[in-house]
């Protein structure tokens, strides 16, 4: 009987044990899948859920806060993620709060990342969606790096070529590096712009030289480049040359006009110089105009020896004299 | 003269084992409906439960204990290297955790327990049925089966999966011992990094598979021994029979089990 109360004692204590480390277990598997005490349900809205599964958790500044409760799809680019998580958050996640899905390092399962918000927002409550921002999904990168590499691979094909081209002494750059006489006339070049730059330098060191010796505040090159009251006088004297070419222009214009004129076909100019009778005519005026001249010349010394006009003659010698003294 | 040819040899050979073999199935049918038929009619055999109960739970403890803190030990041994390749050695929490509760605590454990008990159970009452003793108690008025077969199966369904999570428990104790003499992790990382390992998803199903295999050892068990014959010599083949078929039957279940777990994941 007493072997038979010991054998029942160890078999409670068995049973008891057994049953309270099962039920441990499930307990604290179930606390951190938020199972038990206070949780509030949030959501958020991505793109992609890149893997994201029920139960995966859900991390606020790297704290453990929750779980993903459900994955709903909404179309084909909105997705629905709802979170359950810990009713004691609910003082410290804001309303401005970001969400992201990562990964629990490098060959971990997927979770969501809320970051705080910058501002300063209300703190969240049920049912509230968080904003979200989609990361770049390891897919895309190797997408991004299947383009770079076949972008690599053409542009090595190329550069096979150029360097089989550079070889072979093909092309500028080919001859560049293989044509020995061009290397020695490079050189010979390198050597001329050596000199060059040499001779450059001593120049400009002998300008700089110049233009310290001028003196800025007295000479003239030191008022056009100094004075602003020169300045201005210089820009009135261009804007009066400016006035005094565009009034010589209309009269030049002008001139022109005139000259036209003279040489237009019925211009006095144009008839004296082509018709010949005339100027015969004029001529011959002009000699009858000498004659007439010389004869009237003669009339009026006549005149002066006259009796009738000789009082009047020396009146006025007699005036002119009084004058002159 | 066509009986004697070989082939027909071999084939009445073949056609008599494989109706062998489905009429132990329909017998076991038959046996496994008897038990539950007889475990909710009255009168109940309570001290032969707990007797049962203590034979099968609290004495195989030790070899539980000692098998599953050996495998935890060298799973985590083993398993080390490769994840030290990988760069992943901080997964192995999580993944001696997960294996050591999904599958590998339930089977070594029911593995172990059909070596010791479905034999044990099968040469008992091997020897009773060849004893006459049986036979004895149902003329005494007595249901041998209700005593004898009933107390057995209920006693392994309900201490193996308390055995089991002992297992489980000094499998992952071993496991810690390594981490934390190899890789200095601290007994509290290594246990809360097992935990957030495993969901109710990891723990529920591998409890309710573990009643099934105690069902099954305990049903091979009796079903071998409660009808072994041919004399003395039965009694060796009712105790090595059970082990081997109860075995099977313990891989066949598990198979069913993770198909199962399987689909309710995927829903």
């Amino acid at each position: 009987m007493a072997k038979t109360t010991l054998e029942n004692l160890k078999l409670g204590i068995f049973v008891i044990l057994g049953t309270s480390l099962l039920l441990t277990a499930a307990y604290l598997i179930g606390n951190r899948q938020n199972m038990f005490g206070g949780t509030f349900n949030i959501s958020a809205v991505f793109k992609n859920a890149n893997g994201l599964q029920n139960g995966n958790n859900v991390r606020f500044s790297g704290i453990n806060v929750g779980t993903v409760n459900k994955i709903e799809m909404l179309n084909d680019t909105t997705i629905l993620v709802y979170m359950s998580i810990t009713e004691n958050m609910k003082g410290h996640i804001k309303k401005d709060a970001v969400a992201m899905i990562g990964s629990d390092g490098l060959v971990g399962s997927m979770l969501i990342n809320i970051v705080p918000g910058a501002g300063v927002t209300p703190l969240i409550e049920e049912g509230d969606e968080l904003e979200s921002v989609s990361k770049i999904a390891t897919q895309d990168m190797i997408s991004t790096l299947n383009v770079t590499n076949e972008n690599a691979a053409l542009l090595t094909a190329d550069l096979l070529k150029v360097t089989q081209s550079l070889t072979k002494g093909k092309g500028s750059l080919g001859r560049l590096l293989n044509d020995t006489v061009m290397a020695s006339d490079l050189q010979q070049t390198i050597a001329n712009f050596k000199y060059a730059s040499h001779s450059a330098n001593k120049t400009l060191s002998e300008l700089n030289g110049m233009v310290s010796t001028i003196n800025f505040k007295e000479s003239t090159a030191g008022v056009l480049l100094a004075d602003t009251i020169s300045a201005r006088k210089m820009r009135q004297t261009i804007d009066n040359l400016e006035k005094s070419s565009s009034e010589l222009e209309q009269m030049s214009k002008e001139l022109n006009s005139v000259i036209n004129g003279l040489n237009g076909k019925n211009s006095f100019v144009q008839y004296v110089s082509k018709d010949t009778t005339l100027v015969f005519q004029l001529e011959r005026t002009m000699q009858n105009i000498e004659q007439g001249t010389a004869r009237f010349n003669e009339n009026m010394e006549a005149l002066k020896h006259n009796f009738l006009t000789r009082g009047y003659f020396r009146k006025l010698e007699k005036k002119e004299k009084k004058n002159t003294n | 003269m066509s009986d004697s040819s070989p082939n027909a040899l071999v084939k009445s050979k073949t056609f008599r084992r494989i109706k062998h073999f489905f009429v132990q199935i329909g017998d076991l049918s038959y046996f496994a409906g008897r038990f539950f038929k007889e475990v909710f009619s009255p009168p109940f055999e309570f001290r032969e439960l707990l007797r049962q109960c203590y034979q099968m739970g609290v004495l195989s403890l030790f070899l539980v204990g000692l098998t599953g803190f050996i495998i935890g030990l060298v799973l985590t041994l083993q398993s080390r290297p490769t994840l030290i390749e990988f760069g992943a050695v901080s997964w192995m929490p999580n993944m001696v955790g997960i294996s050591i509760v999904r599958e590998i605590g339930p089977v070594i454990t029911a593995l172990i327990c059909a070596g010791r008990i479905a034999s044990g159970i099968g040469a008992e009452l091997g020897s009773m049925r060849v004893t006459e003793q049986i036979d004895a108690m149902e003329v005494s008025g007595t249901n041998p089966f209700k005593y004898l077969v009933v107390t057995r199966i209920l006693a392994t369904t309900l201490m193996l999966p308390l055995l089991v999570v002992f297992g489980d428990l000094i499998a992952l104790y071993g496991s810690a011992l390594v981490e934390n003499i190899k890789g200095n992790v601290s007994f509290q990382l290594y246990f809360n990094t097992v935990f957030d390992a495993l969901n109710w998803g990891d723990l529920i199903p591998a409890t309710i598979k573990s009643f099934f295999f105690g069902f099954v050892i305990g049903l091979v068990g009796c079903f071998k021994g409660y009808y072994s014959t041919k004399g003395t010599a039965g009694v060796g083949i009712a105790a090595n029979t059970a082990v081997v078929m109860a075995s099977l039957f313990l891989f066949i279940v598990d198979f069913i089990a993770v198909f199962v777990t399987d689909i309710f994941y995927e829903l």
